[in-house]
């Protein structure tokens, strides 16, 4: 879990900084995708503190929540496509995209 | 070219991205895909840009198989900066483009993808929200009150709810069982 949280750690630093420089290069919308990318990880990275030391949830609490961030999203995506809301469609296949890379590093870092 | 699309001309354009994006469709129209790849931003970051390229009169899309190609809109690109700046503003009241504004903002906060989130409480947003559901309604037309409820029930689940008040609103006016939007 250490590892998983040290990974969250640096999407979020790298994040900040990737915010910092679209903004300078007048990139705002950009950054305001970064900005929801950055989000992800730190929602994640609060998640995981909380229930990862909760006695009787743990990681598989942990895993079960980002599961549930999934289906949630997956359906908000889906529903923004069948309205052709287009801004709606690239922020909830921003966030889906940011949960994804964190659920691939979750058991891979979990395990190690 | 009025004053309100020049200004959402010139917000269209002062970003970085969409800038590269008008310099790569110089070269040529270009579906989202291309765009994604060479400006090294994801596909759904294009559309939303596209979006706004497009809403501000500044590409033109079209569909060619399973593709959305933009192309560049020279009828206003080729404008000099001199006509869009002296644009002349819209002739419109400023207390009916508040108004709007207003009503957009309400709409906005109470409605997703035409379903009623939730009632207002105050009175005011109530009655924009009625009165926007009133519009799937033909004025003077007879509807019977399983129609109305047929008509108002996928826009919000507590449909008696939202019939009653539009009769006590003065929307709808009732006899027995039919229906008549009045405004």
């Amino acid at each position: 879990m250490k590892a998983f949280m040290a990974y969250l750690e640096s999407k979020i630093s790298e994040g900040k900084e990737e915010i910092i420089v679209l903004e300078a290069d007048g990139r705002k919308d950009d950054g305001n995708f970064a900005k929801v990318r950055t989000n992800i990880y730190d929602v994640c990275r609060t998640i995981s503190r909380t229930l990862a030391d909760r006695p009787g949830a743990g990681i598989v609490a942990v895993k079960a929540q980002l599961d549930r961030f999934r289906t949630g999203w997956s359906a908000a995506l889906e529903q923004a496509k069948q309205h052709d809301d287009i801004h709606a469609v690239a922020v909830e296949e921003t966030k889906l995209a940011a949960l994804e890379d964190i659920i691939a590093h979750f058991p891979e870092v979990t395990e190690a | 070219m009025t004053q309100e699309n020049a200004l959402k001309l010139f917000k269209c354009l002062s970003d970085t991205s969409r800038l590269c994006i008008i310099q790569s469709l110089t070269q040529g129209d270009m579906y989202t895909e291309l765009l994604a790849e060479r400006l090294e931003l994801t596909p759904p970051t294009v559309s939303f840009h596209m979006k706004k390229l497009e809403d501000a009169g500044l590409v033109i899309s079209r569909k060619e198989q399973y593709y959305t190609v933009y192309s560049l809109n020279r009828a206003v690109l080729e404008k000099s900066l001199y006509e869009v700046a002296a644009s002349e503003p819209e002739q419109i009241d400023e207390q009916q483009k508040r108004e709007e504004a207003y009503r957009q903002r309400v709409i906005k906060a109470f409605f997703e993808y035409g379903k009623l989130r939730s009632i207002p409480v105050q009175r005011k947003k109530k009655l924009i929200c009625y009165e926007l559901i009133a519009e799937h309604f033909e004025p003077g037309k007879v509807y019977e009150e399983k129609e109305v409820n047929a008509i108002i029930s996928p826009i919000y689940e507590d449909y008696c709810t939202v019939r009653r008040d539009m009769i006590s609103e003065g929307i709808f006016s009732r006899d027995g069982t039919r229906y008549v939007r009045q405004k």
